[in-house]
């Protein structure tokens, strides 16, 4: 019996009888297959590897480029990553439901509200939680949009620093420091805030708290005006990204690109507006798309300026909000927040929610315990980045820091 | 031949116009601090270094039990019928000698749920937040207010308490056998 089992693993055949592997002789079919996958790249020419990354600056984190290079020429380029695993999905097998936010900030630490705002609905269909406060759907959409803006001027300024222009990053910081500064305010941490909850809010709204939010707006409105005149209409910088790093639309499907990446190719797609969830569907906004305009479609300018305004219809979306939230104040934002989370055994979800980065998705399974069975996140950034040998094929190696920045990837996000 | 002149004046244009901006930031107040003279002041619920009033702490466990990073370590005594450690600040008795109530400042992720779930609210994130040492010892904030010795005591004290009572169980054990086999013995 297990002579014959033995047997079965050296020779393998396939169904029409012929032998496609043979252990003993390394011979057969599959065996050339995978030698032939094996066998060392001959390279031609002048062409060498060189690697970029993992402490390079303008791969912003620690992500590690194997690039194939003709001269000056990108002839392949393969993505190595997992230098900032932290582990989240089998450490959140370890811990309840509650104590998981925590690491789910740090998923894509930019964004933090909206990795929070997605693991809270998860949770909260998982165990059949709805109806919440007003006030705490409102605050949630608010402080998501916030920070949706904070990370793409994360975004833009440091896309205008890898094409070379260093003021506009100066200023974006400057101006993301404000919002950091209110929700220091509102949380008490100014990048990792744990503070949306399943079921409501870590924290009361302080005093005073919406009056500063709307003098930010009214501070903010200008400078991106100002920030426009500096960088996007430079014609300059407009040379430089309209013809670069061009990503078809069908190629943007087909690989799963979600975010300002899928839309900068023209693909209208914004699951704040195709699958409303929380309050979304209560506002008025727009989805910005590409429309190559200056250059090509999917060019990474397409995906900049996609970025430059999706902020100001975030803006749009944080001032109906303001006017939304007025007879709602007095709510308590800690009343619908379970006291224990024990959802049913064998309960499974998927929620997705749009972080400014793209989809992110959670898979939730339970076991019937106050610890999660399996938490599995779907980033955005991991999707986005497998894209990049196929778009930086054949461009200069400058052009590849351009591309790496207009995809806006957080290695954080992409590792977890 | 156009087009070259063209790109050469569209350039000097657009250089302009964003030299001009940044000749108008010249002219605006700056905003930023020269930080270890200057510091921004902090909002009152800012997330700085955990302490700890051990005087309200009853020692219940929450706040270790509920830390995603493990990083505070409890170690309590209970108190016998004849000691009275009296009342926490908000009513709450207290049952047990707090020996130990270490936080490990290096390892703590800042999420604020300890502070949460305390019952007295007696541990708290302070506005502090220059923590940097010399070692990686200092880092771990010891807040019981037990010498070592008497804490070491305390422990004993349990531990010999928890002996005896092993003691009295075992010797229950035995004269409970002991009459069993007794009781069998007598009818024969």
């Amino acid at each position: 019996m297990f002579g014959n089992l033995f047997k079965k693993k050296r020779y393998l055949f396939d169904d029409e009888g012929t032998m496609v592997f043979d252990m003993a002789h390394s011979t057969g079919k599959y065996y050339d297959e995978a030698m032939k996958k094996l066998e060392v790249e001959s390279y031609q020419g002048d062409e060498m590897v060189v690697n970029m990354g993992p402490q390079h600056p303008s791969t912003h984190g620690v992500l590690r480029l194997e690039l194939v290079l003709d001269g000056e020429v990108v002839k392949k380029t393969t993505p190595h990553i997992g230098y900032l695993h932290r582990n989240f999905e089998k450490h959140a097998e370890n811990i309840g439901y509650n104590e998981v936010i925590p690491f789910c900030d740090r998923i894509d630490y930019l964004a933090s509200m909206n990795q929070d705002m997605a693991y809270a609905l998860a949770v909260e269909k998982l165990i059949g939680l709805s109806d919440l406060p007003e006030k705490v759907e409102y605050m949630r959409v608010l402080t998501c949009e916030l920070n949706r803006i904070a990370s793409h001027l994360v975004a833009i300024g440091t896309f205008g620093l890898d094409v070379g222009a260093f003021t506009p990053f100066l200023w974006a910081f400057r101006d993301r420091e404000k919002i950091m500064d209110l929700f220091e305010w509102l949380s008490g941490a100014r990048l990792l805030y744990n503070y949306i909850w399943v079921g409501g809010l870590a924290r009361e709204v302080p005093d005073g708290w919406f009056e500063k939010v709307r003098e930010f707006l009214d501070y903010f409105g200008p400078k991106m005006v100002e920030f426009d005149k500096l960088l996007s209409t430079n014609h300059i910088f407009i040379a430089r990204t309209a013809e670069v790093g061009i990503l078809a639309p069908d190629l943007a499907v087909s690989y799963g690109c979600t975010g300002p990446v899928l839309r900068g190719s023209g693909i209208k797609w914004d699951l704040r507006k195709d699958e409303p969830y929380s309050y979304y569907d209560r506002f008025d906004f727009d989805v910005p798309v590409g429309a190559g305009e200056l250059g090509q479609l999917g060019s990474v300018l397409d995906r900049y300026l996609v970025r430059i305004r999706e902020i100001d219809e975030s803006v749009k979306i944080i001032r109906q909000v303001l006017e939304g939230i007025e007879p709602f104040k007095d709510q308590d934002v800690k009343a619908a927040i379970p006291k224990k989370i024990r959802p049913a055994a064998g309960a499974e979800v998927y929620v997705r929610s749009e972080t400014p980065r793209g989809e992110l998705g959670f898979l939730i399974r339970s076991d019937g315990s106050d610890v999660p069975f399996r938490v599995k996140a779907r980033s955005p950034c991991f999707s986005n980045i497998s894209v990049i040998d196929n778009i930086s094929r054949g461009g200069m190696i400058a052009d590849l820091v351009v591309i790496i920045g207009s995809l806006d990837i957080v290695l954080g996000c992409i590792d977890r | 031949m156009a087009s070259y002149f063209r790109d050469i004046y569209r350039a000097i244009k657009t250089i302009a116009i964003g030299m001009g901006q940044t000749w108008k930031a010249m002219f605006r107040p700056a905003i930023t601090l020269q930080y270890p003279n200057q510091k921004w002041e902090l909002p009152v619920n800012a997330r700085g270094i955990l302490f700890n009033n051990v005087d309200d702490c009853i020692g219940c466990y929450k706040c270790a039990r509920i830390c995603p990073v493990q990083c505070i370590y409890i170690d309590t005594v209970k108190a016998t019928a004849d000691e009275d450690l009296g009342k926490a600040s908000m009513g709450n008795p207290i049952r047990q000698h707090l020996i130990r109530f270490d936080i490990d400042m290096f390892k703590c992720c800042f999420c604020d749920l300890c502070t949460i779930v305390c019952p007295t609210e007696c541990l708290y994130m302070t506005d502090e937040y220059e923590n940097s040492v010399f070692s990686r010892d200092n880092g771990i904030y010891h807040f019981a207010k037990y010498l070592p010795e008497e804490a070491r005591a305390l422990k004993m004290r349990e531990v010999e308490a928890d002996m005896e009572k092993a003691k009295a169980k075992e010797a229950a054990i035995a004269a409970k056998k002991k009459a069993a086999a007794e009781k069998a013995a007598v009818p024969a």
